[in-house]
């Protein structure tokens, strides 16, 4: 199914990479004192990004082409080491790839140009929608590796220079963190690709040639300390990097740092898509190219992922700003993507890539929530506000919704994926699916004293809070939409992605 | 009597490069003399003429395999291949000479005659087959850059510097000569052709005098490179040193050393690699940690960089440990990558400093980027490749030297170099993050860089990227020099 026909001969996917770029290119060449004309070409460029994305999504046919791969590109790159420019969109990543233009078409309109150095801001954040965007269309290793380095550097400046309290500690930790899970990432893309040099004689990072070889073999350790699989071997070095990135416990300690020190533009950003790269490179490479050792090994992850669930669920209720709260809200939410991805079964992965884009919808609804709060009340501190829905009741409602969603109330989007990701990880496991539904009771429970707390109850004194301006509901009209659009629809998404889920290998296993 | 020299092989074609560059230097030598001064601004200009015909005649040695000199020399692709890096480094540095020694009041012809004969000394030891040309080669470079270290002679810093490298580089020489004196002992043979020879038969793994004269060899090699542990002048002659003379001999001295260090360990022993691998990989991973570590905790720029310096020397040797042709083309285009990128850290510090020496201090760039948006931007393109970020050729680099040791199987060191390449991050983007602090106080404008200067710069940082997106072709150059055989 597809609601038209795209022309063929155009390199689509790599326009969605282009675009932007382009627009960081323009953004350099413009003096810095010309901040509105900086802030046409971030939005100029990232519209038509979320045009092209739109395109690609509707010229999307599902289950159609090879390993069900559409708009695919294949250049010779560097022949000798066997890389090339591969790039291409299938079922896991074509809805990501709509989030990827939503949420940096958001991040740009939300930013404000009388911000200082504005100019490397926006081009900082342009460059970063480019190597997000080719992390998802990659299909050659070291494209994506390419591309998965060169997101680090406009984030750590992103966060260490625009952004608040201990933003130098939390852009350091969390470059530290991503650096060390890329480098054993890094390692582990050489040698699968070794290995399978050693098995066809071909060298090549391409993942439509890589997934039809899985490795084998057993690794001794020196000194006769036992042995390991190899598949499981490199499983864990793809694992840390995603992990980490995700971030699944315990490896989350970065996310609270930096989400808190981070603008609002970036944290979108980082919350809503980044850590969606992570759960997506889980599903690209672990479950694809080794699947015994996603069999073997996701018990275990999914045992942290619940524990992720329930640690971030009891840290989001004791805390008191806002914007932590929410960053320990989304490790929960997380959590939950986590498990639907380990289970390891149609259910649990369509359920979980459903959930990638909710949690990338209401994430980034409540940072921006927090974001309007602040910037009107001058706090996130939660025992300071009271009743801001007196004077604001357009945007209580707002709020509202977007808490619903988040709770997982039936008919909005956030259950869509939830009911999923519990009946597959039901099927799998039964004790972690009782485990992680406590989780969604005590989401309700944050939630909505987040919700009560700060809009509802008479306020202490008579407050000034203002009304929505009408960017702040352009910007959340989409993601409300989406919510909805979602919810009332829930059989759309699974449908669309259930050819590219059941060739995945770890299903067909 | 007639002397019968048809035996010896004299082929000036195989040397006409450094014959270019040597003659170079005698015609500014007798220019510097007979110029009158108003005219001395013409010598860059004939030193880079000369430079440009040595690198047109460096061309037509590509792809030869063309044995000179009784076997002292050779015309081959790994030759060219070197000549071209080091030509175009030397004139480069050329380019942003005169600006430079005008601002320090160095504008001496001395300094071009001297920059020709480090060059040639280079040229004459990446080309070396033979113990002899080897150590004419190094001895050739390392007078001429004693000199060059010591250029500035009213600044104590520089006379120090010179001195240090001189008395340091006389004692490495001393190990450098013994062990060649204990490798003939040992191979009857000067020739790397003869020693192959000799090494590659049964028994030479387990002759004394052959291994201890290896690694007296690969002493006074790796001191040239500046690896450590013989790293130790390293920090303070880049220091003291003019800038402009740190950055030539920063990249071109450890290149040319690794063009020998080539071919002594990959075309001569490949036969004993299992002799030398283990002594050649702890240095590589001393490299690999000191240059790394020690980097964090200094705040002069100049010796950032040399210790950063000492750390790429951890990684070009890493790609000689499998002791395969495939290995050292990694290491081969690990230089070549390195000669870029370093050469413009320097450059830019050069750049800064055409006012004094106290521009290396980090606190002189807090906020540059509000002062000098261009220099900024260049000197983070060139931190981003020498950390090995995507997409710039230092990550290229860096992943086909990783690569070439996961083929080969070399865990250890692999784990040493990944672990120290997470280290080196917070040192080239603290440099990055104090260019984008807010200034604690005005500092005093400086004189623009000038046209020449930000060309070059221009021209490196392109390089740096366009190498990082396209590095096919130099990749394919690389491994067919290092496809070194006899």
């Amino acid at each position: 199914m597809s609601w038209y026909t795209l022309p063929t001969g155009v390199p689509w996917l790599t326009l969605v990479v282009v675009i932007p770029l382009a627009g960081a290119l323009l953004v350099a060449l413009t003096p810095g004192v010309a901040r509105s004309v900086i802030k046409q070409l971030g939005v100029l460029s990232a519209g038509l990004s979320m045009l092209l994305a739109v395109a690609v999504i509707g010229g999307f046919q599902h289950g159609v082409g090879n390993l069900h791969f559409q708009f695919e590109e294949s250049l010779r790159w560097i022949p000798s080491a066997g890389i090339s420019y591969h790039l291409g969109v299938d079922g896991l990543s074509l809805f990501l790839l709509g989030l990827n233009a939503l949420l940096f078409l958001i991040a740009v309109l939300v930013t404000d140009p009388e911000m200082p150095r504005f100019k490397q801001f926006m081009l900082l954040l342009l460059i970063l929608e480019a190597a997000t965007a080719g992390i998802m269309l990659s299909l050659d290793l070291i494209l994506f590796y390419v591309f998965w380095e060169a997101m680090l550097v406009p984030l750590y400046f992103l966060i260490g220079v625009w952004g608040e309290g201990q933003r130098i500690y939390a852009a350091f930790k969390f470059l530290i963190y991503t650096v060390l899970g890329s480098f054993a990432m890094l390692i582990a893309i050489l040698a699968v690709a070794a290995i399978n040099f050693s098995q066809t004689g071909q060298l090549s990072f391409d993942w439509a040639q890589l997934i039809q070889h899985p490795a084998s073999g057993i690794w001794h350790l020196p000194l006769g300390l036992g042995t390991l699989g190899i598949q499981q071997l490199l499983f864990l070095g793809f694992a840390l990097a995603f992990a980490i990135k995700m971030p699944l416990f315990p490896l989350h300690t970065w996310l609270p740092a930096a989400y808190t020190a981070s603008p609002i533009p970036v944290v979108i950003v980082l919350a809503g898509l980044v850590s969606k790269l992570g759960a997506y490179g889980f599903l690209r490479f672990n479950l694809a190219l080794f699947p015994d050792a996603a069999h073997s090994l996701g018990p275990l992850l999914a045992v942290l992922a619940v524990i992720g669930i329930l640690y971030g669920a009891f840290m989001a209720l004791v805390q008191t700003d806002l914007k932590r709260l929410v960053a320990y809200a989304s490790m929960s939410h997380l959590g939950f993507i986590g498990l639907g991805i380990f289970a390891g079964n149609l259910l649990g992965i369509e359920g979980s890539l459903v959930q990638m884009i909710n949690h990338g919808v209401i994430i980034a609804a409540l940072f921006l929530v927090v974001g309007m709060i602040e910037r009107r009340a001058g706090t996130r501190d939660r025992a300071q506000l009271r009743g801001l829905g007196a004077t604001a009741p357009l945007f209580a409602a707002l709020f509202l919704v977007v808490s619903l969603a988040a709770l997982g109330l039936p008919g909005l989007n956030g259950f869509v994926g939830e009911f999923l990701i519990m009946l597959g990880a039901w099927t799998a496991f039964v004790p972690l699916a009782v485990a992680a539904g406590i989780g969604v009771i005590l989401a309700a429970w944050y939630v909505l004293r987040f919700y009560q707390g700060s809009m509802q109850e008479a306020p202490p004194e008579p407050t000034t809070f203002g009304e929505v301006r009408p960017i702040d509901g352009g910007v959340l009209a989409p993601l409300l939409a989406l919510m909805v659009l979602i919810g009332v629809t829930p059989g759309f998404f699974p449908a669309a992605v259930e050819a590219t889920v059941k060739a995945l290998p770890v299903i067909v296993r | 009597m007639k002397i019968d020299l048809s035996g010896l092989g004299i082929d000036y074609g195989a040397i006409l490069p450094e014959l270019i560059v040597v003659g170079t230097a005698i015609v500014v030598l007798f220019l510097d003399l007979l110029l009158p001064v108003a005219r001395r601004r013409w010598l860059p200009a004939v030193t880079v003429v000369g430079l440009l015909a040595a690198l047109i005649a460096s061309l037509p040695l590509w792809g030869q395999n063309r044995a000179a000199f009784a076997d002292t020399v050779v015309a081959d692709s790994l030759a060219a291949f070197f000549n071209v890096l080091l030509i175009v480094i030397t004139i480069l540095t050329v380019l942003i000479s005169p600006r430079f020694l005008r601002a320090l009041d160095l504008d001496h012809g001395e300094y071009y005659i001297l920059l020709l004969g480090a060059t040639a000394g280079m040229m004459l030891l990446a080309a070396a087959t033979s113990l002899m040309t080897i150590f004419l080669g190094i001895e050739l470079l390392s007078i001429s850059l004693y000199v060059l270290s010591g250029f500035a002679r009213s600044v104590p810093r520089s006379q120090e510097s010179a001195l240090k490298y001189l008395l340091l580089g006389g004692f490495a020489t001393g190990f450098l000569l013994y062990g060649m004196a204990l490798i003939y002992g040992a191979t009857g043979s000067t020739t790397l052709r003869g020693i192959a020879a000799f090494a590659a038969a049964s028994g030479a793994a387990g002759n004394v005098l052959l291994l201890l004269g290896i690694g007296f060899l690969s002493v006074g090699l790796a001191f040239k490179a500046s690896a450590a542990p013989f790293h130790m002048w390293t920090p303070d002659v880049y220091e003291g040193a003019p800038t402009i003379v740190t950055t030539f001999m920063s990249v071109a001295t450890k290149s040319a050393a690794f063009a020998a260090i080539g071919r002594v360990f990959i075309a001569t022993f490949p036969s004993i690699s299992a002799r030398w691998y283990f002594p050649l990989a702890l240095i590589a991973i001393f490299s690999l940690f000191i240059g790394n570590l020690v980097a964090i905790i200094e705040d002069n720029l100049k010796r950032i960089l040399a210790y950063s310096g000492i750390a790429h020397a951890g990684y070009i040797l890493l790609g000689i440990l499998p002791g395969t042709a495939a290995g050292f083309s990694a290491s081969v285009f690990y230089i070549a990558a390195y000669a870029v990128m370093n050469f413009g850290a320097f450059a830019v510090v050069t750049a800064l400093g055409a006012g004094g020496e106290q521009t290396a201090d980090i606190n002189y760039w807090r906020g540059l980027f509000y002062r000098r948006p261009f220099l900024a931007t260049v000197m983070t393109i060139f931190m981003l490749s020498l950390a090995g970020i995507p997409p710039t050729v230092g990550f290229f680099a860096k992943l086909f030297v990783f690569q070439a040791l996961v083929n080969a199987q070399i865990w250890a060191p692999l784990v040493v170099a990944v672990v120290m390449t997470i280290v080196s991050f917070y040192y080239y983007l603290r440099v990055v993050v104090v260019m984008l602090a807010t200034p604690e106080e005005a500092v005093s404008e400086q004189p623009r860089v000038g046209i020449s200067t930000s060309g070059v710069l221009g021209v490196a940082a392109l390089a740096t990227i366009a190498l990082g997106v396209f590095p096919t072709t130099v990749l394919d150059w690389a491994s067919h020099a290092a496809s070194l055989h006899f």
